[in-house]
């Protein structure tokens, strides 16, 4: 990691930085960071076979906390002037002023190098220019097109963003990462007769511009139309407790809303959610496991390191079915004495961090095939595409909205289903993954968790049969 | 709260465009200052101080769009990001629907920015330790009641104060100032067996005169109380009530169905609505957007184009699509607006001032609905799926709450199936919808 050219794109020095921090500490707190962001991002889009709209965005600042025990003081400035930030860190320090919090966040020293760089960029973004990704666009709404006569109106998007970040704290380690993001969108409407439908489908990748080729643009051409005549075919099925099998890949949504925010140690730090008294203890089936993974290359919800400057890592939550882990920032990990996992995230320079997911699946199992699993409902219902979700952490109550998938009638696909939301109740659902198959298949949709800020993650997991879950219907 | 500085900056924003080779733009400058104080158990747990300034920047050059945004607001950082800006848009297609609102459209009357009484100068006599108070006062002071045991109490108090200042190279030049105080709390409790059940409030004001938390722990923790031993109840076609603190999520996805970004892109389930009785005869939604000193008034749109009070909804048939200038050229139709500012649905089928508890007794059995969780709708179709919790209502009286059950149905449907609207819309929301009244919906459990 070269500190200079991160010094150097802020404008500050190192002795500044031990001023800001020395500063921010001066009402008593005991722990402070800097979180430095200069974030670059730009898009364009094709709307009625046209590219003629497209834009650049710039955002730059930096954020100072400081921590007294477990209680947060935060300010930034949109601005790196040396002047400014002091303002910041006064504004910070005020959390300690005649108080403090029973026990101190983790002041474990983890900075430096981190062990691998999961997202080398090839191509730097910024040394592109819009006019050559205008073709791109051009040729993924030929390619939409050239596949089913029903494509009515096609909207491409592509969007890519390139972020600079340098973080140091009180124990004086500085850490810098370059973070790209790039996602590629299409959103479709068919006609057939007087039926109209819709379909929005993407890939999205911490890659550079090299993540942009021609088999990308097939790949998801091929998903824009992929079941269509289900889908026109398509009706909602009798609603209630019913066998769920969900398919390899976006169905790691059931991990991130039924489980994943409740693994999130903030919640359990403040006892609200479900699974606050579970550490240890049995929550699945033996043999399955979960985890949070920031190692893996290219993945959208991947890190270097974390907004705290704590490496990135894989987390493994659910060891053979048994709760192993949450997941931490420096302030729950104080908490609960254990080591930070690398899970303080923030949406940018204007929040803290939180303890957030980042690509959040379960490990392949030895139940057999997704047909196994098909094959053991009597009745039930098949689901393999998915919009959107939410949790109620405390009561633990969960949904998915669910974009297409099928009844199953003894042991066979059925009528096709879509636009249903699913629900049921995360330790349950956990407990009731009866079957998982051997097909773990990671989804690089652009997933996008929504927990106060907004945070870039992924989710991935094998087949699985849930003996009951509530389904939404007639 | 705009500086002299600020204001010459925005016009020479202007003259950048110009000289970098655009031959029309639009400029905007948004400023905030936001403190925040959150409490955990009693406690002050987080303090947040927010000073934000960013500005936007629309280029129509050689017949051609682009949109850009920064917050490096120096001059010379903002010279280099114009001329990048000219030059990216010129690599665009050309696009002869992209244009700026014509003058006689563009707003007139926003010169100070404080016409609509939305900017209260108490904000900046606010001091810490009253932003303190704030927070601290409404907190609980029992910890552990009747069958319930306090699990946590999360709340949060924020002042601030907004601007909004957008000049164009047709003349237009408009400025919103707002001011906003708010508390919103949420209380998690175990009844006896250990189960937890949460419950969420808030309270919000643009004056620091209409602004009251007082009772909002209190308005949680009862939220909260009400949903123990909460469960499913049989699969099947009920009566539903949603209450007015939710009862947006079914008057939104209409408001969106009439956005001319979806009518364009044939994405809408009220594609050629515009003068059809859609909706059930006697029923009316308003924009209402020039109500003084209430939340989401608003003078003029995004495109910088005068706000109108109208009619969206009236008697049933749908008046207009929300057209800005862009999409009406699209669509070969008269411009509008770009969006619905403040809707305001009238009552329907009950008498004035009517509470949700009128609505309960008139449908006599059914479930009422006051919250959601997660689900979606289709908004080609209008299918939708909801996660709900609430109540399970016979007789007009609430006899058990409900949880982890979902509503699945078809808005044009559910509108088929329209039985009342109360007059109970909370003022401190943007959209004024009333609790709500429909019959045959479908639950599952």
């Amino acid at each position: 990691m070269d500190n200079n050219r991160y010094l150097d794109i802020f404008g500050v020095s190192e002795g500044q930085m031990r001023t800001l921090v020395a500063e921010g500490l001066k009402g008593g707190g005991d722990w402070c960071d800097l979180y430095f962001e200069d974030t670059v991002s730009s898009d364009i889009l094709l709307r009625d076979g046209e590219v003629n709209s497209g834009g650049s965005h710039r955002d730059y600042g930096c954020g100072i906390r400081v921590l007294s025990g477990e209680k947060t003081g935060y300010a930034y400035a949109e601005t790196t002037d040396f002047p400014a930030l002091l303002r910041a860190a006064r504004a910070a320090s005020a959390i300690a002023e005649g108080r403090g919090g029973k026990v101190s966040a983790s002041h474990e020293g983890l900075g430096g190098e981190a062990a691998r760089n999961f997202y080398p960029v090839g191509t730097d973004w910024r040394d592109t220019r819009v006019a050559q990704f205008v073709p791109v666009l051009q040729k993924l709404d030929r390619a939409i097109r050239s596949k089913d006569a029903r494509v009515q109106k096609v909207i491409a998007l592509l969007s890519w963003q390139m972020s600079e970040i340098m973080m140091y704290n009180s124990l004086g380690e500085l850490t810098a990462d370059t973070r790209p993001m790039a996602g590629l969108v299409a959103s479709v409407v068919f006609q057939q007769g007087s039926r109209t439908e819709n379909r929005t489908v993407s890939r999205s990748f911490r890659m550079g511009a090299e993540m942009v080729t021609d088999a990308l643009v097939e790949e998801l051409a091929g998903m824009a139309v992929q079941g269509l005549d289900a889908r026109f075919e398509a009706r909602r099925p009798k609603g209630g407790e019913m066998p769920v099998v969900m398919a390899a890949g976006a169905s790691g949504i059931l991990l991130h809303e039924a489980m994943g925010h409740a693994f999130e140690a903030d919640f359990n730090r403040k006892g609200q959610s479900i699974f606050s008294d579970k550490m240890g203890k049995r929550v699945a089936k033996a043999g399955i496991n979960i985890l949070d993974d920031a190692t893996v290359p290219g993945n959208r919800g991947s890190l270097n390191y974390d907004d705290e400057g704590v490496p990135g890592q894989k987390t493994c939550m659910v060891e053979d079915g048994i709760l192993r882990s949450y997941l931490h920032d420096r302030i729950s990990a104080g908490f609960f004495k254990v080591s930070p996992t690398g899970n303080g995230r923030r949406e940018s320079f204007r929040y803290n961090p939180i303890p957030r997911m980042r690509n959040t699946y379960m490990e392949s199992g030895s139940d057999g095939t997704l047909q196994d699993l098909i094959a053991s409902v009597k009745e039930g219902i098949f689901v393999d595409q998915f919009s959107n979700g939410q949790v109620k952490i405390g009561e633990g109550d969960f949904t998915f909205y669910v974009k297409s998938g099928y009844t199953i009638e003894n042991g066979r696909l059925a009528m096709p289903v879509k636009d249903i939301n699913i629900i049921g109740n995360g330790p349950e659902a956990l407990a009731d993954i009866s079957a998982v198959a051997g097909d773990l298949k990671i989804d690089d949709s652009t997933w996008t968790c929504g927990k106060d800020q907004s945070a870039p993650v992924s989710c991935g997991i094998p087949s699985v049969l849930v003996d009951k879950l509530i389904v939404g219907g007639e | 709260m705009l500086e002299a500085e600020e204001r010459a900056l925005v016009r020479e924003s202007l003259e950048m465009a110009r000289k970098a080779g655009a031959q029309k733009a639009r400029a905007s400058l948004s400023k905030s200052s936001m403190d925040l104080v959150s409490t955990l158990n009693g406690e002050v747990d987080k303090i947040t101080s927010c000073l934000d300034r960013s500005l936007e920047i629309s280029i129509f050059a050689d017949g051609r769009f682009g949109s850009f945004s920064t917050n490096k607001v120096e001059r010379e950082s903002l010279r280099g990001f114009i001329s990048d800006a000219v030059d990216t848009v010129r690599m665009l297609a050309p696009d002869p629907c992209r244009d700026l609102p014509s003058p006689e459209r563009e707003v007139k009357g926003a010169i100070t920015g404080g016409e609509l009484g939305l900017d209260d100068p108490a904000y900046a006599e606010r001091t810490p330790a009253q932003r303190r108070r704030a927070a601290l006062d409404p907190c609980l002071k029992e910890k552990e009641g009747k069958g319930w045991k306090l699990i946590s109490e999360e709340g949060e108090y924020s002042d601030s104060r907004y601007l909004s200042y957008v000049i164009d190279t047709n003349g237009l030049e408009a400025l919103h100032l707002e001011t906003c105080f708010d508390y919103g709390v949420e209380i998690t409790i175990a009844d006896t067996q250990g189960r937890k059940y949460s419950g969420y409030w808030w309270e919000s004001s643009p004056l620091l005169s209409g602004f009251d938390a007082s009772d909002c722990c209190r308005t949680a923790l009862r939220k909260a109380i009400a949903q123990t031993g909460s469960g499913r109840i049989r699969s099947g076609r009920y009566n539903m009530v949603v209450d007015s603190e939710v009862s947006s999520k079914m008057v939104s996805p209409v408001i969106q169905a009439l956005n001319g970004y979806n009518i364009q892109q044939h994405n809408s389930f009220l594609m050629d609505s515009v003068g059809k009785g859609i909706f059930p005869a006697g029923m009316t939604l308003l924009d209402r957007p020039h109500i003084k000193g209430q939340t989401g008034s608003r003078l003029f749109d995004s495109e910088g184009v005068a706000t109108r009070e109208h009619p969206i909804i009236r008697e049933g048939v749908v008046q207009e699509y929300f057209l800005n200038t862009y999409m009406a050229a699209k669509l070969g139709m008269e411009p509008t607006q770009e969006d619905a500012i403040r809707p305001v649905l009238l009552p329907y089928g009950c008498k004035p001032g009517a509470k949700v508890e009128d609505l309960l007794a008139a449908c006599g059995s059914g479930i009422l609905v006051t919250g959601f969780n997660g689900g979606n709708s289709n908004s080609a179709t209008g299918d939708f799926s909801y996660g709900i919790e609430g109540f399970r209502f016979e007789n007009g009286r609430i006899t058990k709450p409900v949880s982890e059950m979902l509503v699945t149905g078809n808005f044009l449907k559910l509108w088929g199936n329209f039985i009342a609207a109360a007059q109970d819309a909370r003022p401190c929301k943007a959209k004024l919808i009333p609790s709500l009244a429909f019959s045959e919906v479908d639950f599952s459990g």
